[in-house]
């Protein structure tokens, strides 16, 4: 079975990732106590935001505590699922070392996007969860079915933030360093730390179809605090399948070009 | 590979295959990098130009020529790696631009100044993940194993971190990560490149070992002479993008290198009119001098020196191979290409 065989890859990867990191026991600790920080930094932010007690653009304290908590946890998963892969996109095509991963009998695709978990960034994952759970536990309207929807969503979100990013990573075929492709990231995806719906209308309207940022952390959070709409989670989906879609096709289109480094 | 037909249609199938580059020129320095960074000059390269040729199953072939001739733009056409510009190829029966996972589950490209092995992680952990990738039955897994360890000498290198092995260790742990699937097609692009000569011919007899074993096909490119000599009998020669001489070793020295060197030790001083009387004199430093004389009157010649000259010593040595395929390149008046074409174009970025 194709399936079975690439999860058992899938396994070998992240047990071979997992024991790499090991032989670097202090680096745990710097990552947990990085990840606090962070949280600490932005809820200190939104804090100061509504201390006099007013809601921005119709979010109260908490619903805004879960768009911070959903926006680090799904930093954290980028941090531990993606970035580890994408980032060596660049680096592998400029040393030449891609053509291994060509040359293998699964999916190139799959197999540079699997390889490298970096388990230390789960942290971030964790403290967004927790904020996420903490939040939504003092809010009257959310639901176990919103929590659901919300959870799928996030997946959803992360297809999106993957295949956006995997595209500009992929342009490394053409030009060898796209180091860049990672700040220019960044720098959108900060916008997902609010939610989207709070920002003026142009804006809003920028950040849900042009770069997709709004289906990242505010569409998740509006099922958890139950106010979505079937609009938007329906749009979730779309964007989720015909952004990977797209990624394919691309990728499929970059390796008929790829030049290879020499020796 | 498709099983029915590898007796009688050879491996690897190669007609006109071509590879056109588009290259970004730049002038040195930061003046030409800006200009450079606004327009680039494009020119087109034809790394390789219409070659062909045939190679049958358990053949050794050596691809031989100077740096940015397109041998390994060749190579990597063969893997499937590169798509080529234009022409046919196929290897055990394979489209490999089309990368289906039958072919490239036989074959595996080897490449002496890359690596595949997981840098932090001993060597054992990338065989477990190659293992699960090629979908190795354990009991196999365990007879390649077993095998390689003795021939290579892998043990006690298997359970270090990669990143503390020494350059002929990681070499050795490479070949066996990329045969543990047995392919049957090896690419391997100057396997030993950086080596001690110790662990050259340590790598060499392993790769003619496994083609003893497995019948494989193999095809390799080296800077190392002795590599292709060990090992091939038949060499291709590229230059230019172009095959200029595809045959016997042999024959090839015959074709390029038309003489003999004989060397003299002289028991008294002869004036240099003196030997150059026999043959081309190649060089002379005091009593030793090499005289350079016609392949079919080498014999005639040697022994009229012995009669006539004060001879003290003399041997008859065919010219080293680098030198012939020197003689190869310049003789047809071919400058060596100086810039890989892919490379030129990715430091042009």
């Amino acid at each position: 079975m194709r399936l079975i065989r690439y999860l058992r890859v899938l396994g070998i990867f992240v047990r071979a990732s997992i024991s790499a990191q090991l032989e670097y026991r202090v680096n745990f600790a710097v990552n947990l106590f990085g990840s606090l920080l962070l949280a600490g930094g932005t809820l200190l932010g939104i804090t100061i935001l509504y201390s006099d007690g007013t809601r921005l653009g119709g979010w109260s304290y908490r619903e805004s505590i879960v768009v911070v908590g959903l926006f680090t946890l799904v930093q954290g998963s980028i941090g531990a699922f993606l970035y580890p892969n994408l980032n060596k996109i660049g680096e592998e095509v400029r040393q030449g070392t891609m053509d291994f991963n060509l040359l293998k009998p699964v999916d190139a695709q799959f197999l540079i996007s699997s390889r490298n978990i970096n388990v230390f960034r789960l942290t971030d994952a964790l403290v967004g969860a927790g904020l996420v759970i903490w939040a939504a536990s003092g809010l009257e309207n959310a639901s176990g079915t919103g929590a659901l929807l919300g959870l799928c969503l996030i997946v959803t979100a992360l297809t999106i933030v993957y295949a956006v990013w995997f595209m500009l990573s992929t342009t490394a075929f053409w030009f060898v360093k796209v180091g860049n492709v990672t700040e220019l990231f960044n720098g959108f995806f900060r916008a997902g730390a609010f939610p989207v719906s709070a920002l003026p209308g142009w804006v809003r309207l920028m950040f849900t179809f042009l770069i997709p940022v709004a289906f990242v952390t505010t569409v998740p959070a509006e099922a958890i605090i139950g106010r979505w709409n079937v609009g938007s989670v329906f749009g979730s989906g779309v964007a989720a399948v015909l952004l990977l879609g797209v990624s394919r096709w691309f990728w499929t289109y970059a390796i008929s070009k790829y030049t290879s480094a020499s020796s | 590979m498709s099983d029915t037909d590898h007796s009688t249609t050879p491996v690897i199938q190669v007609r006109d295959l071509e590879k056109v580059y588009t290259v970004h020129e730049k002038e040195p320095g930061l003046r030409g990098s800006l200009a450079s960074f606004v327009r680039r000059r494009k020119t087109l390269v034809r790394a390789v130009d219409r070659i062909s040729f045939e190679i049958d199953a358990g053949q050794m072939v050596g691809f031989l020529g100077p740096n940015g001739a397109g041998k390994t733009t060749a190579l990597k056409m063969l893997a499937g790696l590169l798509h080529p510009t234009d022409g046919f190829v196929r290897v055990g029966g394979h489209i490999p631009k089309e990368r289906r996972t039958a072919f490239l589950k036989n074959i595996t490209l080897v490449m002496g100044q890359k690596q595949q092995l997981l840098w932090d992680l001993p060597a054992l952990d990338s065989f477990l993940v190659n293992q699960a990738i090629y979908e190795i039955p354990n009991d196999e897994y365990r007879a390649t194993m077993r095998e390689f360890s003795e021939i290579l000498e892998l043990e006690g290198i298997l359970k270090k971190q990669v990143r503390k092995l020494s350059l002929g260790e990681r070499m050795k742990c490479e070949l066996a990560a990329a045969l543990l699937h047995r392919p049957r097609v090896l690419f391997l692009d100057e396997p030993t490149i950086g080596l001690d000569v110790n662990m050259q011919v340590r790598i060499r007899e392993f790769i003619a070992e496994y083609n003893r074993r497995f019948n494989a096909t193999v095809i390799l490119t080296s800077h190392y002479m002795a590599d292709v000599t060990a090992l091939c009998k038949r060499i291709i020669v590229i230059d230019k993008g172009h095959i200029v001489f595809d045959g016997d070793l042999s024959a090839l020295v015959e074709e390029a290198a038309p003489g003999k060197t004989v060397r003299l030790e002289l028991s008294e001083n002869v004036p240099d009119e003196r030997l150059r009387f026999y043959g081309k004199l190649i060089s002379r430093e005091g009593l030793f001098a090499d005289v350079l004389v016609p392949r079919n009157e080498t014999s005639r010649l040697a022994a009229r020196m012995l009669a006539e000259l004060p001879v003290a010593d003399v041997t008859i040595e065919d010219p080293p191979i680098e030198g012939v395929i020197g003689t190869l390149f310049s003789g047809t008046n071919k400058q060596p290409v100086d810039a890989v074409p892919v490379g030129a174009e990715q430091a042009a970025r």
